[in-house]
């Protein structure tokens, strides 16, 4: 009962005897805290869905990533078309300041836990395009960043390395994902 | 539009019905001829052109020349004769300004527009003469004038 009354603060409910009320977020620190989690992150490292949302030139390689000659089902990795199905947003290709809002309307989209992948040197500092007048080349100041793959454009193998390197980062539990509190209306 | 038209002699017939408008004509390949026009005149130029079987206004672009000076380059072509028409207009930098052709090539839009939000230069009469593809914030900024200062971008 002491717990109890954290979330129902505002009700003024008589409880009938032996019976204990918990909120969501009292619920989630506890998974949070206990082998749970690990399996939780287990499955989630292994359905990492990504966004096909090709961008730049780095957007073939992209699209070959998901195809059956590299199988990426084998690890859980599936192509989806919608932000809503996806976890994974990969930046493939140069941002320009015109198309920043909605690449953010789109991330806004994606249910949490939700990852970024930097495809490419224009999504990671701008690359050929860092002296230009139009391109965002500090992309990593205004998403949360977890894996760079280098390169122009980086092979679907280096893509594919950097999904395992994201895994990895998921089952030690060093990535950036914010999991959402079901106290602030997440999910 | 008579055929025997759409070739290089278009230049000749040009510089004949322009005589005050049109100078430095050249015909440098067997498909470019390149001439300077008068700004004031490029509605009637294009109009003869247009009505001689040059039915394609390929592009509009422009060059800064500080500290006094910008063109404006059209490059107009035909679908029946492999010849283009390079035309360059000489405006004053402090006051860029040339009359819009959206009445005569109706494509003329979106390439003025984006002459205009890279160079500043305006198209008088143009009905849509806002930036097409830079944020309207950057409006002023004219990046690909000589003597902008945005480089590096860091955002
Ligand atoms: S990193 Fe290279 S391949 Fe990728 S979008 Fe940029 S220029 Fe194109």
């Amino acid at each position: 009962m002491e717990e109890g009354g954290l979330g129902m603060g505002e009700i003024e409910t008589e409880l009938p005897p032996n019976v204990s009320v918990t909120s969501a977020s009292a619920i989630q620190e506890f998974i949070k805290n206990s082998p749970l989690q690990k399996i939780l992150n287990w499955g989630r490292k292994n359905s990492l869905w990504f966004m096909t949302h090709p961008m730049g030139c780095c957007g073939i390689e992209q699209i070959c990533v998901g195809v059956a000659h590299y199988d990426t089902d084998r690890f859980g990795i599936i192509p989806r078309c919608s932000p809503r199905q996806a976890d994974v947003m990969m930046i493939s290709g140069y941002v320009s300041k015109k198309y920043l809002p909605a690449l953010q309307r789109v991330w806004d989209q994606m249910l949490e836990p939700r990852w970024i992948l930097m495809m490419g040197e224009c999504a990671i500092s701008g690359g050929p395009w860092w002296e230009s007048y139009s391109t965002v080349t500090h992309l990593d100041e205004i998403f949360p960043v977890d894996i760079y793959i280098p390169g122009c454009p980086p092979r679907p193998e280096a893509l594919l390395q950097g999904f395992i390197e994201l895994q990895k980062k998921i089952v030690a539990e060093q990535d950036r994902t914010v999991i959402p509190n079901p106290a602030d209306g997440g999910v | 539009m008579g055929d025997e038209k759409i070739d290089k002699t278009i230049m000749i017939e040009l510089s004949n019905t322009f005589k005050d408008a049109v100078s430095d004509v050249d015909v440098p390949s067997p498909n470019r001829a390149v001439a300077r026009i008068d700004p004031g005149k490029v509605k009637e130029i294009m109009q003869f052109l247009l009505d001689n079987g040059f039915d394609h206004l390929s592009c509009v672009s422009g060059v800064d020349y500080p500290p006094d000076k910008m063109d404006v380059v059209y490059h107009v072509t035909s679908y029946s004769a492999p010849l283009v028409i390079t035309l360059k207009a000489s405006i004053p930098r402090d006051d860029p300004n040339i009359d819009s052709l959206c009445g005569i090539y109706w494509n003329a839009n979106w390439y003025e527009r984006e002459t205009y939000e890279l160079y500043g230069i305006k198209f008088n009469d143009c009905p849509y003469m806002k930036v097409l593809l830079l944020t309207e914030e950057m409006e002023g900024d004219w990046p690909l004038r000589k003597d902008y200062a945005g480089y590096p971008d860091l955002t």
